[in-house]
């Protein structure tokens, strides 16, 4: 599930010495390709691609073939690398007593930020009215977000469940 | 941050009928697009070769007279010179029309277009507006084709007549601008085929259901991949070998013309190095579509799913190695001969592994003989005919026997126009509930495919005699001791013709009158990809929200 949380340390913004517990989710959307994946495919790729040039080497033909040939191998390898940046989309979500942030990391597009007071933050799962099943979105700080909108639907669910308690459990 | 947006109604269709077929980034959409011209092509491409049978029916010339091609025949006493140049304008489109702008854009583009993101549970393909661009660009090659037919040529008429394997020095002294047409198409269905080869292998590495590994990925959709990865190693081949041929042409360059140093079998080398991986192009996508075909209505999951993937992979792989077997006379030594002779027959390696699971799927089945089945077949006998004879030619010293008879027009016409076109059909029946909505009269499907499997193997079957009795191929005529079997293969390409008419009145029938199928999985469980959870027609978003693993992992092979 592309959702992992981790805990960290944070000195306490007043400078008292004390330390309170941040927790930190990370959300990605998901993508199949892994960077050993893509290794593999460029390697084959040239080499495959290199194979005819070894019949034309020393003759002028080469350089008849050769560009067309990085064509094809710098096309793919750009067409790889930007699909993998418009999967790069991703959301981070910090949790602590005081403060609860959410950035979300746009693709080519600058980055959008959104954070209040987690005491009065309100969860809420939209089963059917969303855009997407089960949509997910934060109030506070009189704006509205969404979270984990590229999940799936029982992800979200089970986002939801647990956002929820890490909520109650820093209002007691 | 992206603010909330509860009360979103963007979901319907809005499309206008011009936005929705013309500036189309669904792939859906650009699938059907795909299918309709490459059938518009084919038609085009198929009118050419029934001309040529009814040239080829009786000895003598009586159609393609220098007076004026004619539709009826010249009696005896009519004036009717020989036009050769007629006969090369033709069966050099029907070369080029059939190899880029038919069968490839109909499996490659169309189906692979449309089916292949759904059996991986990709909402669409990762570039929608480049998919665009491809079909387009596709449009504009066929266009370029079939302007260059029309344009002036040699020998003072229209077209050119080189083959479509534009070996110079043919090619680089045909006169007038046709051949240079004919080569820009051949550059612009390129860039179309590479375009949306990136398209699609990005889509297929990058976009597969959570779960969804290489392995598990069904074999319809490996067929795509497999395809788009041969396109992207051997189609800019050909875009360099026909760049030199065009700068030999008119900026007076020597890359293939002894006289200035250049070398003309070179050309015939890189022509092959991409030209025998075509035709895997070609014939793979058939393979992919025939295993589900027969896996569903053998109602059994497919026999040996590794073998069949590593089956696909093997034979692209070996296709790039085996392409001096269709020039064993230019003279290459007896070394060189020997390993091409044995690497080609190794290709029957992993193909028997395809046919033979495909025969072992059947076993024990419980088969129903729908249209599709029928189609397939009909591919798996009419391929492996086809494939028989293939090793018959890969031997060299039998093949200096054979080099350009009509045993080769029977062998080849049997894997690709035989095997790819049967593939195709199949999956039209296959696949045509889903994508209209409306389901074809099951008795037209079935008479369709016996005239068509009748008329085929009566036009094809024949020419393997012509070909040992010495006929060669690509001349307007012949001498009257071959007329007895040129007559029976004509009368089956006046049939294949006519089934073919009446298979563009079935799609008719069916896309504006055939019944409805409202039922998401038609034919039975065995049809057990993620197309078969939408459905008729599929909404215009597909998986926006991506498929679980329980709705395509049934824990058969595929």
């Amino acid at each position: 599930m592309p959702i992992e949380w981790s805990e960290t340390m944070q000195e306490a913004p007043e400078k008292s010495g004390a330390f309170s517990p941040v927790a930190v989710l990370r959300l990605w959307p998901h993508r199949s390709l892994t960077a050993k994946g893509f290794v593999w495919f460029i390697g084959i790729t040239a080499t495959a691609l290199s194979l005819p040039l070894i019949a034309v080497l020393g003759s002028v033909v080469l350089w008849g073939l050769l560009p067309f040939m990085l064509l094809a191998l710098a096309g793919v390898w750009y067409g790889i690398v930007r699909n993998q940046t418009d999967l790069s989309l991703n959301e981070v979500l910090e949790l602590s007593a005081e403060r609860i942030a959410l950035t979300r990391h746009n693709p080519r597009q600058s980055d959008q930020h959104w954070e209040a007071n987690p005491y009065w933050v309100e969860l809420t799962l939209h089963p059917s009215q969303g855009p997407v099943e089960n949509y997910l979105t934060l109030r506070g700080s009189d704006r509205e977000v969404e979270l984990g909108a590229f999940l799936s639907p029982e992800e979200r669910i089970m986002l939801y469940a647990d956002l929820q308690d890490r909520l109650n459990a820093l209002r007691r | 941050m992206a603010d909330a947006a509860i009360h979103d109604h963007g979901h319907e269709d809005t499309r206008g009928f011009f936005t929705r077929w013309f500036m189309s980034t669904n792939h859906k959409d650009i699938g059907i697009l795909y299918i309709l011209v490459a059938g518009l092509a084919g038609f085009i491409s198929v009118a050419f070769t029934v001309y040529m049978r009814m040239e080829l029916m009786n000895p003598g010339v009586q159609y393609m007279c220098m007076e004026g091609a004619r539709l009826t025949a010249a009696a005896a006493g009519d004036l009717c010179t020989p036009n050769g140049h007629l006969w090369n304008v033709l069966i050099t489109g029907h070369g080029i029309l059939m190899m880029f702008f038919v069968v490839i854009p109909a499996l490659f583009g169309g189906f692979g277009n449309y089916f292949m993101p759904l059996h991986i549970g990709a909402p669409d393909m990762a570039f929608p507006r480049l998919n665009n661009l491809s079909f387009w660009l596709y449009v504009a090659g066929t266009s370029l084709a079939v302007a260059s037919v029309l344009a002036p040529g040699g020998n003072g008429q229209t077209g050119s007549g080189v083959g479509w394997v534009l070996y110079p020095p043919l090619s680089t002294n045909e006169d007038g601008f046709s051949m240079d047409l004919a080569i820009f198409a051949v550059h612009v269905s390129g860039a179309s085929s590479i375009l949306g080869a990136i398209n699609i292998i990005t889509t297929f590495l990058n976009m597969r259901a959570p779960g969804m590994t290489l392995f598990k990925v069904p074999l319809f959709a490996w067929s795509i991949f497999v395809t788009a990865w041969l396109i992207l190693l051997a189609l800019p081949v050909l875009a360099g070998a026909i760049t030199m041929l065009l700068t030999d042409r008119n900026f007076g360059t020597t890359f293939f013309d002894p006289s200035g140093g250049g070398d003309p079998v070179l050309y015939q080398h890189i022509l092959w190095f991409f030209g025998h991986p075509e035709v895997y192009i070609v014939i793979l996508p058939a393979f992919g579509i025939i295993s589900h075909v027969i896996a569903t209505f053998s109602r059994k999951p497919i026999f040996g799913y590794m073998p069949m993937v590593w089956a696909m992979i093997a034979i692209g792989g070996l296709g790039f190695v085996v392409w001096a077997h269709h020039m064993y006379t230019v003279g290459m030594s007896l070394t060189q001969q020997s390993y091409f002779m044995l690497a080609t027959m190794v290709i029957a390696v992993p193909t028997g592994v395809k046919i033979f699971s495909w025969i072992a799927t059947m076993w024990k089945g419980s088969i129903t003989f729908e249209t599709p089945m029928l189609f397939a077949i009909g591919f798996l006998f009419l391929f492996t005919v086809g494939g028989v004879t293939g090793i018959v030619l890969s031997q060299a010293a039998v093949d200096r026997a054979y080099h350009d008879t009509y045993y080769v027009v029977a062998h080849f016409h049997y894997v690709m126009s035989l095997g790819a076109v049967f593939g195709i059909f199949a999956g039209v029946y296959f696949w045509i509930g889903k994508m209209s909505g409306r389901q074809y009269p099951e008795w037209a499907g079935k008479l369709h495919f016996w005239t068509f499997f009748i008329g085929a193997n009566l036009t094809f079957f024949p020419q393997h005699f012509l070909g040992r009795q010495g006929m060669p191929r690509r001349y307007i005529d012949y001498p009257e001791a071959f007329a007895y079997w040129n007559w029976i293969s004509s009368w089956g390409a006046f049939l294949s013709f006519a089934s073919f008419l009446f298979f563009i009145g079935v799609i008719y029938y069916t896309v504006t009158r055939g019944k409805k199928v409202t039922e998401e999985n038609y034919w039975n469980e065995h049809a057990d990809t993620l197309e078969w959870t939408l459905p008729n027609p599929p909404p215009e978003h597909t998986f926006e929200q991506l498929p679980t693993r329980d709705m395509w992992d049934k824990q058969t092979s595929h």
